[in-house]
């Protein structure tokens, strides 16, 4: 039982190659029979070590902790790993059609989901290092499977400077090594307060953060998100959005306990970089008309979100933004899977095009208003719930919660723009033939109407926080969305379908290579400055 | 060497990101980049009078051998990066027919 | 011209940092893991080699990972590689380069030397400076000069990625013998007190296997882009 973190890793990995060899009609069975297998492991080990996690760590071959590769689980990262079985089922289900398996695909999908399970279960700063570089290199292949020019195109600017980005946590890992004389997670955190180097382990922070800003995809260094995710095909983007963009979260989360007791204040920084982050997504996305880009950019918003929650000295304020994070994976990759139904029916991703969803695809639009409705916080969905924890911890400070405020109305507009695709008729000059992955988007929709109305157990059962003060039907709940969706509707209306020369300046806005490349060099001068001058 | 050298060489490799126009002027700046962090490890590793760590009964010091051992992996993973980049590169030429980041941002998809 | 000098005085400042901190570098340095590497090392692994000792026991999870991501590498750039539907500009690289006679002589002579080399540096992983990645590359820069000799040769690339495969299963299966045989996981399957000689099957043996990856793998590579560029 204590080695199962290290055959969730290897499963996979190992069901990917013997698929990739035999290329087989039968190869999908394979598939779902190592889901069932590690869905079994996790769960059975979740059940085993529930009480005491610490006692689940060993290190691999046997050898003395600073030496050897520990790995190791806890509530959090236990987490993680249920979202990502829950995502690469739902995605298994959406990719199943009989006798017409893509083996390259399952290979590089499978490969993801192992090397996945590593950068959440290894204790190790090198290994983590590893495997988040194997984690870009295979979601960049996935981003350019078409092959298509967009796609290849956005694949290389993934590539680039998400490998740059970790190079820099790189050399974090180094100075760490040389001051604390070990790579092991926990013991450089137990030796934190210890340390007799204040400077080296603030450069190693702040060159650590600025590789897990890029995967994390937050304010000046978000650019290479709206690309990869709308340029991937939709099952792609939905694991992308709704989990690889996590690990950024994660790792965020991870380090800063590792940093801990060097006291930095990370909290006034962060915040203000998440509440840029969510305010520029939203606008964004609110000039855009490609369906994908939309999404794409309320991926960057929503993250905004998460971090605004994270970077908050309040625990409860920080599991909101933890819970976020986990319910945007559901209900991101449930729109993402629907509008890759849509595009794939429609043969356009333009939201201004599509007229009549609700008439051709019933089910579909059904799903997607689900997601629609969770993603703008409706009550009794479950985005509801991590944005009323997030707002009742930051709402004394008025600076806050207007910035709060105002990204849940560009939200609401947004998607009321979005929704236009449903109404009106656009009669098809051809029949739809295939019939919608029903399985995997009603798990999702289900799942997001599950975390919204019974979140307190849940909470209970996966991270011990009670979480029970959120009441779901409260007026103030009520009011609050009726505002968001009456501003939201103004906007839209005044602003957003003028189609003015501001937005349209605003859609075309696209950041080159090199400027983004130049954003991040100064964004890690101004977290120097910030951390270390100041 | 001192390390503080080898870490300008890091910060040439991201001015050169920052300014180069190209895609493959670009790969080569990452790849830079990565060399300067291998240098900068083994230079923190390295120190005078350390031998190579082999263990045999004429030596008393070595070097540490674990940034070594951390290095070839960093190598490795830098070629596979190269490799990827270097394809995606060529591809990204055969639909636009050029290799400025401006240019081809600037083109629509043909397809 | 204002941008490159905000570039330059940002990237000045971490510049400076790092200066700054590298002062407080000097008595530092904390040289735990190295003494016990050389206390060790030679006993727990067999190897006296100390990096091939970290690299195949005591970190052999990067290791199989590092493998790895040369197979994802070599399984990406071939699909990408794979003409599926026409391109605009494919018909630019034509090879019009004739490789000079002198280089060809050459190479027929140093390629059986590069050969051997390469076979020396995978087998003596353990005794001397070397292992499996680096005879791996060596023996692979060895079968890339017969394209310089031959600039017709054609290689099966569906076939040298087979192999890969096998070989990448079989480093996984090496690793995970000592779960049966010692009850932990990803390390040396003799007896930590078994006498050395007979730790050096289970070194040896992977030495091989990796060899064999990483030479095919940079094969594989190599032919890919040699096909993009016929």
């Amino acid at each position: 039982m204590i080695y199962v973190p290290a055959f969730l890793v290897l499963i996979p990995v190992v069901t990917g190659i013997l698929i990739l060899m035999f290329r087989n009609e039968r190869m999908y069975l394979l598939a779902f029979l190592a889901q069932t297998l590690i869905t079994v492991l996790a769960v059975s080990y979740f059940f085993v070590f529930r009480d005491d996690f610490a006692s689940g760590a060993f290190v691999l071959g046997g050898w003395p902790e600073h030496i050897g590769i520990t790995l190791a689980n806890d509530r959090l990262s236990m987490s993680f790993i249920f979202l990502t079985i829950l995502l690469w089922w739902v995605v298994l289900f959406y990719k199943y059609e009989p006798r017409k398996t893509d083996h390259s695909f399952l290979f590089f999908f499978l490969f993801l989901q192992g090397v996945f399970f590593g950068l959440l279960q290894t204790n190790d700063l090198f290994n983590l290092f590893v495997f988040i570089e194997l984690t870009t290199i295979v979601a960049t292949v996935l981003v350019g499977f078409k092959k298509t020019g967009s796609s290849l195109r956005a694949a290389i600017y993934y590539l680039l400077i998400n490998t740059s980005g970790i190079l820099m946590f790189l050399i974090g890992v180094l100075l760490l090594y040389n001051v604390f004389g070990t790579i092991n997670l926990l013991h450089i955190r137990d030796n934190m307060e210890a340390m007799d180097s204040e400077r080296l382990v603030q450069l190693a922070y702040i060159l650590m953060m600025a590789g897990i800003s890029i995967k994390a995809a937050i304010f000046p260094v978000y650019t290479w998100l709206p690309k990869a995710h709308g340029a991937a095909q939709s099952a792609v983007s939905a694991l992308l959005s709704g989990l690889i963009v996590k690990s950024g979260v994660y790792l965020f989360i991870r380090m800063n306990q590792m940093f801990a007791a060097l006291s930095l204040d990370y909290v006034d920084f962060f915040f203000i970089i998440g509440a840029l982050t969510a305010i520029v997504g939203v606008v964004f996305a609110l000039s855009q008309k490609d369906i994908k880009q939309i999404l794409a950019y309320h991926t960057v918003s929503q993250v905004g979100i998460v971090f605004m929650g994270l970077a908050q000295v309040d625990a409860m304020t920080a599991h909101g933004g933890l819970l976020h994070a986990f319910h945007h994976g559901m209900f991101k990759s449930l729109l993402f899977l629907c509008a890759g139904v849509i595009i794939k029916v429609y043969r356009t991703k333009n939201v201004s095009e599509i007229r009549g969803v609700m008439k051709t695809m019933p089910f579909v639009s059904a799903m997607m208003i689900i997601g629609m409705l969770s993603i703008t916080g409706a009550p009794l969905f479950n985005g509801y719930i991590s944005k009323s924890i997030i707002k009742y911890g930051i709402e004394a400070n008025p600076f806050q919660y207007a910035a709060l405020f105002a990204v849940n109305i560009g939200t609401a507009a947004s998607f009321i723009k979005a929704s236009q695709i449903f109404f009106g008729e656009k009669p098809l000059s051809y029949a739809v033939k295939k019939r919608p992955p029903y399985v995997a988007l009603a798990i999702l929709s289900i799942l997001c109407l599950v975390f919204g109305v019974f979140f307190a157990p849940l909470s209970d059962f996966f991270f011990t926080v009670d979480i029970s003060h959120v009441s779901i039907l409260s007026a103030r709940g009520i009011l609050e969305y009726a505002l968001y969706l009456i501003a939201g509707y103004l906007i839209f209306r005044l602003i957003i379908k003028k189609d003015g020369s501001l937005i349209q300046r605003l859609r075309g806005f696209r950041p080159s290579f090199e400027t983004a490349n130049y954003v991040f060099v100064l964004y890690m001068a101004a977290m120097a400055l910030h951390f270390i001058v100041l | 060497m001192n390390p503080v050298l080898t870490f300008i060489v890091v910060l040439i490799g991201l001015y050169g990101l920052a300014t180069s126009k190209n895609i493959i002027k670009s790969v080569f700046c990452v790849t830079i980049i990565e060399s300067g962090v291998i240098l900068l490890f083994l230079n923190f590793a390295n120190y005078e009078g350390g031998a190579i760590p082999i263990v045999s009964e004429d030596v008393a010091a070595i070097v540490d051998p674990l940034p070594h051992a951390l290095m070839i992996t960093t190598i490795v993973i830098g070629s596979a990066v190269t490799a990827l980049a270097l394809i995606i590169c060529i591809k990204v030429f055969h639909h636009y027919g050029s290799t400025e980041w401006a240019q081809i941002l600037r083109r629509e998809d043909v397809k | 011209m204002s941008r490159k000098i905000i570039l330059v005085a940002a990237l000045g400042i971490l510049f400076v940092m790092f200066f700054l901190s590298m002062e407080e570098m000097e008595d530092l340095f904390k040289n735990d893991a190295k003494l016990y590497f050389f206390e060790h090392g030679l006993d727990d692994t067999g190897s006296s080699n100390l990096i091939t000792a970290i690299l195949l026991d005591y970190r052999l999870f990067d290791s199989l990972f590092e493998a790895g991501i040369l197979l994802v590498a070599v399984s990406g750039v071939i699909w990408i590689s794979r003409h599926d539907f026409e391109e605009r500009n494919a018909h630019f690289m034509l090879d019009k380069y004739k490789t000079p006679e002198l280089f060809v002589t050459l190479s027929r002579f140093v390629f059986p030397l590069l050969l051997m080399l390469g076979f020396f540096i995978i087998l003596n992983g353990h005794l001397t400076p070397g292992g499996g990645f680096q005879g791996g590359a060596v023996v692979a820069t060895a079968i890339l000069l017969l394209y310089y000799i031959n600039l017709e040769r054609k290689t099966d690339i569906s076939l040298i990625v087979a192999v890969v495969k096998f070989a990448y299963l079989g480093i996984v299966l090496t690793a995970s013998i000592s779960l049966i045989t010692r009850g932990e996981i990803f390390t040396n399957f003799m007896a930590v007190d078994a006498p050395t000689m007979s730790k050096y099957i289970y070194i040896i043996a992977l030495d091989i296997l990796i060899g064999i990856n990483v030479a095919l793998c940079l094969w594989a590579i190599f032919t890919a882009f040699l096909k993009e560029g016929r």
